[in-house]
């Protein structure tokens, strides 16, 4: 609930940032007064129009997802993306009722403002997302598989707050340590049943490859949302990706090549 | 005598089938484990099954099932595998509680024993301990069990737990006949070594207590993982399939080793090789070394060497 309020809250918030960095954009071009030759209110209200189509658009690069980093280059990307969209459908918007063009140097101030105020403010709200969501443990994560790379999981996920909070460890082959970065290890996976009861919302599988099926089924059953490291398919250059092929869902690693022919893969 | 039996694991190496099962309670072929060891015990001679409290309810119930009135379950109180008495220590603490002053015919209850134990328990000499151990014929398949070295005739002078150079093919099967003047040193090395049941005859042979074998070439599992559960359903079965009460099978194929529970509907499949418990639903699918807990639904998807567990849900759209 906690984070559906944080969710609904950061939509709102967002639709304000656009509108008042158009604003920002309207008094640093026109002046700080309100000009009778290019009205206020007329251009304020086609940013109001255009500031949830902006959002919409916003929303499906998934840039409000549990799992993503706001203060990331790829997401800077995909807000400045947005940016250029909201700017566009701005324009056409303003033409669309009033008939008329302006400055295009107010566009693209409208664009530089929206793009950093959006941006600023999405690494802001992360950092009170995260800080509600981890300190009330909001999404109790189970780790099942003790490895290198789950230990490294493990710790930084704790160690940048992430709202999927480690709370319990399971490793099929059976673990020797107690816990892990302060996470308690719970046994072998005899215990899967028991740990879910528990509000698990998140499982991350990171080793035991042969109960995938197993795993993913009690997630199933138990509306827990499963994650699986590509190191359990023995992918850990952190270069596959998710694709599809004929509409299938596939995970492709493409072969070493000059990063200027990425297009060409 | 007095037969006793272990089936207090936990059986994590088979999750998920043993997640709300008891190993011994495991159907093998479409009966339970222990059912074949409790078959094999002569009618005149009582069985305690010692399990914990998680299984209580299941061995309860089975036993009921059972046309015998010697069985009794005896629970002991731990919830999971950290707090368990161990084999040996549960062994200790029922002599003890049940003041047992009688030869013990000591079983664990995960192993599929082929030989008859009217033969085992008729080879036993007064005085004398007697371990049933079975030729594995292969040296690498010995690195995983218990070896048993035999000195002159069937006296036994070693063993070694998991040798990493196996010295023999000969393997302990978890089937044993302790002579009862023998109890007090089980009660007093369960103190230190609980969970080590083969460590009690090494202790014996330094006590110069005699420990003879008994070497069977008939069957014998022990239904540890996965994969033996599969060998020994295929070595049961052979090369046929047994439908359980109320199942369907329509326009599908069973080749090689199947065993399809009570209530369970295959249509369009072909199944190699594989056990399906009751109560699934299987539809247009190819299942090849696969094991299904109960409740299964499968639907268009191929699986190979998986073991599924119990309302496992996989339909593909």
């Amino acid at each position: 609930m906690r984070y559906k309020i944080l969710l609904l809250l950061w939509l709102v918030t967002d639709i304000c940032v656009f509108v008042i960095s158009y604003a920002l954009a309207y008094f640093v071009r026109v002046g700080f007064i309100f000009s009778s030759d290019f009205p206020f209110d007329l251009y304020i209200k086609s940013a109001l129009l255009t500031a949830p189509l902006w959002l919409i658009v916003l929303i499906t690069t998934r840039t409000f997802a549990l799992t993503r980093r706001q203060r990331t280059l790829r997401n800077a990307a995909y807000i400045i993306y947005c940016a250029l969209v909201g700017v566009s459908l701005f324009t056409l918007l303003y033409y669309f009722q009033y008939n008329a063009f302006f400055s295009r140097l107010l566009l693209i101030t409208a664009f530089i403002f929206s793009s950093g105020l959006v941006w600023i403010w999405h690494s802001i709200f992360e950092y009170i997302l995260r800080h509600q969501l981890y300190t009330k443990t909001q999404f109790p994560t189970l780790i099942v598989g003790v490895t290198r790379e789950s230990r490294l999981l493990i710790e930084r996920l704790n160690a940048e707050k992430n709202p999927i909070k480690p709370v319990a460890i399971l490793d099929g082959r059976g673990c020797k340590d107690t816990e892990i970065d302060g996470v308690p290890v719970r046994g072998k996976l005899n215990k899967l049943e028991e740990v879910l009861q528990e509000g698990i919302t998140h499982l991350v599988q990171c080793s035991d490859l042969e109960q995938s099926l197993n795993l993913l089924s009690a997630c199933r059953q138990k509306k827990i949302t499963y994650m699986l490291l590509p190191s359990v398919l023995g992918m850990v250059e952190r270069d596959e990706k998710i694709e599809t092929l004929e509409g299938q869902p596939v995970t492709m690693v493409s072969p070493k090549e000059n990063p200027l022919m990425w297009f060409f893969r | 005598m007095h037969a006793f039996i272990l089936a207090g694991g936990f059986a994590t190496r088979l999750w998920p089938l043993t997640e709300k099962r008891a190993k011994p309670l495991l159907p093998l072929a479409g009966v339970p484990i222990i059912e074949y060891l409790v078959r094999n015990i002569p009618e005149n001679i009582p069985i305690t099954i010692s399990t914990n409290a998680v299984f209580k309810d299941a061995f309860e119930t089975w036993a009921q099932q059972m046309n015998r009135d010697n069985i009794e379950v005896l629970i002991e109180h731990t919830q999971n595998d950290d707090q368990k008495l161990g084999a040996l220590g549960a062994t200790a603490q029922w002599i003890q509680n049940a003041k047992i002053d009688d030869d013990i015919l000591l079983l664990t209850g995960d192993n599929y024993c082929g030989f008859s134990f009217d033969d085992f328990i008729k080879a036993a000499s007064p005085g004398t301990t007697l371990i049933a151990v079975h030729d594995i014929g292969d040296l690498e398949k010995a690195k995983a069990f218990g070896t048993v070295l035999l000195g002159e005739g069937n006296t036994v002078v070693g063993f070694e737990e998991k040798p990493k150079n196996p010295k023999t093919t000969l393997v302990n099967t978890g089937c044993y006949l302790l002579e009862k003047s023998i109890l007090p040193i089980i009660v007093e090395h369960a103190r230190t070594h609980p969970d080590d049941i083969g460590g009690i005859f090494e202790e014996l042979l330094q006590r110069e207590k005699p420990i003879t074998c008994f070497a069977f070439s008939e069957a014998w599992f022990d239904i540890g993982s996965f994969d033996a559960y599969i060998e020994s359903t295929k070595a049961l079965v052979g090369k046929k399939t047994i439908i359980g009460e109320g199942s369907v099978i329509e326009r599908s194929q069973c080749e090689g080793s199947v065993v399809i529970g009570q209530n369970t509907n295959v249509t369009d499949s072909t199944i190699t090789d594989s056990v399906v418990f009751e109560d699934c639903k299987i539809e247009d699918c190819i299942l090849h070394n696969c094991v299904l807990d109960k409740g299964c639904h499968l639907k268009g998807v191929d699986l190979t060497g998986k073991m599924l567990r119990e309302g496992t849900y996989l339909q593909k759209k």
